[in-house]
Parts: structure tokens; C-alpha cells; sequence
């Protein structure tokens, strides 16, 4: 698939973002699942002009996008990179998207499970990461812990290193291909939200909430869909280290094409923020990609 | 330029330095991509206090284990030839040299 702008990302900024790269008539495609906006679920009450649930504004929003152009997929980025000028992204369901321009406005990555023994066993089998830290895993047992397709991708990846791989999943959204892939590869999955994380001074099993205790050497922790800060990476663009992406006052980043507006790019985490960058890089995107501006 | 340590030349790293600092990396892992210009200013904020270097984990297996190192960005940190603590995950420049200070 062709895009002139790819936005990843379908809350208020993102959906922004589209509405005005569509309205410019650049070929907009919207990537992202709309419950995963910090919008989702929440009462709008300091949104200038709205009172209303975040859900609905969300909804709204999508529609307007759509009305002026944009092609919405409901799925996750699970890959991304660049082929010369030309960024390339991967979704779960195996779309693949070529686009001349990128905006980023995924929000902030909430990562941590906050169970007890996440925090004490980190680095002693608790990881998040499992294409950094796979390798030390050799023989070993670990379970993936997660809802999305970035946790299915992740169990996979480990059947080729450990000697069992587990997968916790409490709420699965996650592509039915990419399951199957894990699945098929020897995955086994177990549908209860972990309780706990338990080990004397290393990872020795995990306990969840239906009593089941796995026993096992790591724990990884994928939740969420593949994070801004490993996108920003694989586009070449060094996130801060508190994972938000630098943007200037055109919500440009240091990488020529790459955009990035709302949550990601810092506080205040407020929808008339989001909005407004989302405005200025969905403008900016569009006029990158048709070549109005550099 | 932080030196590139290896199996061979990782002790007398450690031996030649009071406080050594070496960060265990690998080149696919994002937050040790992340870590590499922070602990570029570390060895410049600390030189002549601190010896700091890197070690790739991927290449270097046999020092992982021996570390029993289970996750990737970690910093050995060594006081007179002895691991005193190993700091896990990407972290800024400001608490690696406020730890070392308190050593």
C-alpha cells in the first residue's frame, strides 16, 4: 500500500493530524486502534468548546478523517523502517505501507505490569525487551507477558532460544495470524492476568490471578503495541530518554519526513495540545510529501 | 572514545582501573543504542576518576555468564577489582555519576 502520509496512532492528535493531511488532499492512511488512545474511557471537561466522554470525541473524529480521505486500518505497526527516501512500516495483519512522510502519535508507552517482584527481579529474569535480552535465554524458560501482537511476535522470536516458551494473555487483541505463528511454533497460552512475579534474588516462577504458578527463569514484558521510542529507532531517530520524541514548532523531528505530535512529544498530556500539534504535523506532512515544503 | 573491551582484555581492565565501569551492550537492542552517547559523556565527566568501557554481550558470551547477565543495557561497576553493583536499563548520565560519587 502507497501512502503519501502515514499517521501512526488514532487519538486526538493523530485523528488531527488526518483530518488536515487529508483536507490537503494528500493520501492519508491512519494506523492504530482507537482503545488505545488515553482518551479512551475517559470525561473530556477542559477541551475548549466540549463536554463530552473521550470515546465519543474519538469516534467523531475518526468519521471526519475518513470524510475528507483518510484510509483507516484498526491494526498495530509491528515493523518499521526506511528504503532510501521512502519509510516502510509492517502491520499485524501483514499490510505493508510505503509512505513519502511519517507522523508519530502513538502517546506515551505505559510498559510496567506493577506486579509484585517486577521491579526487584529487573535485570534478575525480568525483562522488557525481548529482542535485547533473548540470547541470555538459551535453553531456559521464559514467558511473554501481554495482550497485543507485539507480545505474540515476542513468544515467537523466543521458541527459537528458550527451551519453553509461555504466553500470558488476559485480554487478547492481538492479530489472529500472528497467534497462530506463535501458537504454531510451540507457544503455550494461558488466558489470566499475572499476579505476581516471584524468586529469591532470581525470576523463579510466575503466579497468576487463577492460581496457576508458571515456572520459569524470565519474564518478559510486552505489553502495548510496539513502542514510538523503538519506531523513532528504526527510523533512525534517538528518542529522549524519557522515551517522548524532540519535535520543533512545525512538530518536525531531526529526521527529514518524520513528524511527531501529542503525548509523545512531551507534557501537558491535553487533548487541546495533542490537537494542535496534531493540526501543525498532520499541515506539514502533507506539504512534505507532495514536496511543497522540506 | 570509550574503549571496546573483550574475554581477553576485560580483567585487566577491571584490575587497571579503582572504579571500572563497563557497559553491556548488543547492537540490535534499542536502549543500548540509547546508552551509547550517555556513557561517552560518563567517561568524559569521569576521566581520571573511573575507567569506563563497553562490552558487546553477543560477542563476548563467556564474560555474560560469568556475570550472569539476564538483561541488556547493564553496568558492571568494579571498586578495587570488586563488582560492587550492576545498574540494569537505559538511565541517565546524572544518577550513573551520582552513584559512582558515592562510592
Amino acid at each position: 500500500m502507497e501512502a503519501d502520509v502515514l499517521i501512526i496512532g488514532c487519538g486526538p492528535a493523530g485523528l488531527q493530524a488526518a483530518i488536515h493531511s487529508s483536507r490537503k488532499k494528500a493520501k492519508t492512511v491512519l494506523v492504530g486502534k482507537p482503545n488505545n488512545s488515553s482518551a479512551h474511557g475517559t470525561d473530556i471537561e477542559n477541551y475548549f468548546g466540549v463536554v463530552d466522554d473521550g470515546d465519543t470525541l474519538i469516534s467523531e473524529g475518526l468519521g471526519q478523517a475518513k470524510s475528507f480521505g483518510t484510509e483507516f486500518l484498526e491494526q498495530n505497526v509491528i515493523s518499521a523502517g526506511k528504503d532510501g527516501d521512502v519509510f516502510v512500516f509492517g502491520t499485524d495483519d501483514g499490510t505493508q505501507i510505503r509512505s513519502k512522510a511519517v507522523v508519530i502519535a502513538t502517546g506515551i508507552s505505559r510498559k510496567k505490569l506493577n506486579v509484585p517482584g517486577e521491579k526487584e527481579l529487573l535485570g534478575k529474569g525480568v525483562s522488557y525487551c525481548a529482542v535485547c535480552d533473548c540470547n541470555f535465554y538459551k535453553g531456559r524458560r521464559v514467558v511473554i507477558v501481554g495482550n497485543e501482537s507485539e507480545a505474540a511476535v515476542s513468544a515467537k522470536l523466543m521458541t527459537s532460544y528458550a527451551s519453553e516458551t509461555s504466553w500470558v494473555a488476559w485480554d487478547l487483541t492481538a492479530n489472529e495470524a500472528v497467534v497462530s505463528r506463535a501458537l504454531d511454533a510451540g507457544v503455550r497460552l494461558y488466558n489470566s492476568k499475572p499476579k505476581s512475579i516471584d524468586g529469591s534474588g532470581k525470576v523463579e516462577s510466575l503466579t497468576l490471578n487463577d492460581g496457576t504458578v508458571i515456572s520459569v527463569d524470565g519474564v518478559f514484558i510486552e505489553l502495548g503495541a510496539k513502542s514510538a521510542a523503538d519506531i523513532a529507532m528504526d527510523l533512525d531517530l534517538m528518542p529522549e530518554l524519557d522515551d517522548t520524541i524532540k519535535v520543533d514548532q512545525e512538530c518536525r523531528t531531526e529526521v527529514p519526513g518524520v513528524f511527531a505530535c501529542g503525548d509523545i512529544t512531551g507534557k501537558p498530556w491535553q487533548v487541546a495540545k495533542a490537537v494542535g500539534q496534531g493540526c501543525v504535523a498532520g499541515l506539514n506532512a502533507a506539504d512534505y510529501a507532495k514536496g511543497d515544503k522540506k | 572514545m570509550v574503549t571496546e573491551l573483550n574475554e581477553t582484555t576485560f580483567d585487566q581492565f577491571v584490575e587497571s582501573n579503582g572504579i571500572a565501569i563497563i557497559d553491556c551492550w548488543a547492537p540490535w537492542c534499542g536502549p543500548c543504542r540509547r546508552m551509547g552517547p550517555i556513557i561517552e559523556e560518563v567517561a568524559q565527566d569521569l576521566a581520571g576518576k573511573a575507567g569506563v568501557a563497553k562490552l558487546n554481550t553477543d560477542e563476548n558470551q563467556g564474560i555474560a555468564a560469568r556475570f550472569q547477565i539476564n538483561a541488556i543495557p547493564t553496568l558492571l561497576i568494579f571498586k578495587d577489582k570488586v563488582l560492587v553493583d550492576e545498574l540494569v536499563g537505559l538511565r541517565p548520565k546524572e544518577s550513573i555519576i551520582e552513584f559512582v560519587n558515592g562510592l
